[in-house]
């Protein structure tokens, strides 16, 4: 019993950080309508960019999270325009070419890390360390209740600018219609790109967290790639609310799945997982709007 | 119009057939990897340029193949190499009606992601399984005879052109494939089985696939999961097929001979093929947004050249 509170526990605080990893993904998607195959590489290079500020700066990640956010945004807000020109262009099939065009910068991103740093793991120390918090028989890290702690702030967040400024506003308007946000004259190309960089700079910053706690390789990547897939489609594509609770659930899942199942079966349940939620209700289980 | 076609197609076959004769081992394994990834990125284009269907988990149809002949080579089955091919190519149409059935219900992305997952998850189960020898791999009795593979798979090639030429390219199946890659409401409007056909499809595709996966076991004598399974395969075959053209015949062959040689050139020079990834990554991103319909876009003139070539030959064939 102690075992499975322990498993719980893990669960939950990973599963909130995978939940904030999914939301700038699901804003992508419900404004955009491109799924982006990179997300995972995001969250790599932002795990290496936190480890970079460590090493060349000195500053620790708690620190450099923020600075890290901001550079990965502005790299998004570059790249957002060739998303939009591609997912909008008159292409045979523009939801599958800017599918492939994401699924290009994943490659180059995984490859490219490959080149290099090759294949090592790094790993970004904290300051934040220190006995385990003790909950009756449940011992929780303090980095990961950082950790955690953290992303929540960040979703919160993102949820306060979506429903309390007028930006979040044409930003639901434009998920809903993008026909119909545009009349409204919601600039839609820009707050496109606008959005994508929000969901680069979340991403990345998300990257920073997870590095702390694991360490960042070349290949963490495809990991979360599957993560946030696995999250997006158990809360319906787009949906944000969703998310929350899909998160929580992944974390547990993969938790629970480790300590009694085996490590190595975990990444087989979690991609049995999605593929059996895919074909038996493709609109997600949690299914709400943005 | 057929004669010219036919002519041409002679003609690149002879020279290819003629090529060992002027290589060294070397660069004839060069030529055989070129013949393996213009089959596969063959394959791979009737799902993803015929039928308009992505599938991010060809990988796992290659694998199936491998681990067909390898298992079936062990000590103790001791099947003989040309027995296992079939078996190969069955199981993977098999596997791939199994779950194309359901999985091709799923439109675009969906179904990109539901075949990515369906890949991973048969990669990490051979990972765990006794049976496949888990992430130690397996080996296969070694035959060391370059120019028998080289000859297989270029056989293995040709008739995988073949196939899509007569089964794809010129007969109803391929008009409804490309008629539901179009509109697939107004071809189901039509009376065209939708399901069956991208099932159909699917499994012509996955046995092609196998097919080269039991050659590629074979040929390099020991597999372990990440060789033959790992999602580097899927990459190649899409970038080889947008980089030449989907839903072309010749497309796929273009691209995959333009690649490999990358690929072999960039390990030759650099000891390794680290860079070759990035490239690989710049090259969709590249095509994705200038050149949508592949290098055989580029060769407008083509038609033109063959219509002249036509009319030369058939004026000759008239003289004789």
């Amino acid at each position: 019993m102690d075992l499975f509170l322990q498993a719980l526990a893990n669960g939950v605080l990973i599963g909130g950080i995978l939940a904030c990893l999914t939301i700038g993904f699901q804003l992508t998607f419900g404004v955009l309508h491109v799924i982006d195959f990179a997300v995972g590489g995001w969250v790599m290079l932002g795990g290496y960019a936190g480890y970079w500020a460590l090493t060349l700066l000195g500053l620790d990640p708690f620190i450099s999270l923020p600075l890290v956010a901001v550079v990965f945004a502005l790299v998004g807000r570059a790249l957002g325009p060739l998303i939009y020109h591609v997912r909008t262009s008159r292409y045979a099939r523009p939801d599958l070419m800017a599918l492939a065009l994401t699924f290009g910068i994943f490659i180059f991103m995984r490859g490219g890390a490959l080149w290099l740093w090759s294949f090592n793991s790094r790993n970004v120390d904290t300051a934040i360390a220190g006995p385990a918090i003790q909950l009756g028989p449940v011992a929780l890290p303090v980095l990961r209740v950082v950790a955690f702690a953290a992303a929540a702030a960040l979703s919160l967040a993102v949820f306060l600018f979506l429903y309390r400024t007028r930006f979040g506003l044409a930003v639901r308007a434009v998920a809903q219609s993008r026909e119909n946000a545009g009349l409204m004259g919601v600039d839609v190309p820009r707050l496109s790109a606008q959005v994508y960089a929000v969901y680069t700079g979340l991403t990345a910053g998300v990257g920073v967290l997870l590095a702390t706690i694991y360490s960042v390789n070349p290949d963490v990547g495809v990991r979360y790639t599957l993560f946030a897939f696995f999250v997006a489609v158990l809360a319906g594509l787009g949906s944000v609310g969703g998310v929350l609770v899909a998160g929580l659930f992944l974390g547990v899942v993969e938790s629970l799945v480790a300590i009694y199942v085996g490590i190595s079966y975990s990444h087989l349940v979690i991609f049995g997982a999605l593929y059996a939620v895919l074909l038996i209700s493709p609109q997600g289980i949690l299914r709400r709007g943005l | 119009m057929g004669l010219t076609r036919w002519l041409a197609g002679v003609i690149v076959v002879a020279v290819l057939a003629a090529l060992p004769l002027g290589l060294d081992a070397y660069s004839l394994r060069i030529a055989t990897g070129v013949c393996m990834w213009a089959g596969l990125a063959c394959a791979w284009n009737i799902v993803g340029g015929y039928a308009g269907y992505i599938s991010f988990g060809h990988s796992a149809f290659f694998g199936i193949g491998a681990y067909a002949t390898a298992l079936l080579m062990q000590r103790g089955m001791d099947w003989p190499f040309f027995a296992t091919l079939p078996v190969g190519l069955v199981v993977a149409a098999g596997v791939a009606a199994v779950i194309g059935a359901p999985t091709m219900r799923l439109r675009g992305s969906y179904f990109a992601i539901a075949t990515w997952a369906f890949a991973e998850m048969l990669l990490q189960l051979v990972n765990v399984l006794d049976v496949t020898g888990g992430p130690g791999g397996l080996s296969v009795p070694p035959y060391l005879n370059e120019h028998f593979f080289y000859y297989l798979m270029l056989a293995a090639a040709v008739i995988a052109y073949l196939a899509v030429w007569v089964l794809v390219e010129r007969s109803r199946f391929g008009f409804r494939l490309r008629a539901l890659r179009d509109h697939e409401p107004a071809a189901e409007a039509l009376g065209i089985r939708t399901t069956l056909v991208k099932v159909q499809a699917f499994a012509l595709s996955a046995g092609i696939a196998a097919v080269f996966g039991g050659i590629y076991a074979y040929w390099v004598t020991f597999i372990d999961p990440m060789s033959v399974m790992g999602g580097e395969i899927t990459d190649q075959m899409v970038v080889m097929v947008l980089l030449g053209g989907l839903g072309t015949v010749w497309g796929p062959a273009l691209g995959a001979s333009l690649l490999w040689l990358t690929n072999r050139m960039v390990w030759s020079a650099l000891g390794d093929t680290a860079i070759y990834l990035p490239i690989l990554g710049v090259i969709i991103v590249a095509v994705v947004l200038f050149l949508p319909n592949g290098l055989v876009s580029l060769l407008p003139g083509l038609g033109q050249l063959r219509r002249r070539g036509h009319r030369l030959l058939t004026g000759m064939v008239r003289k004789l």
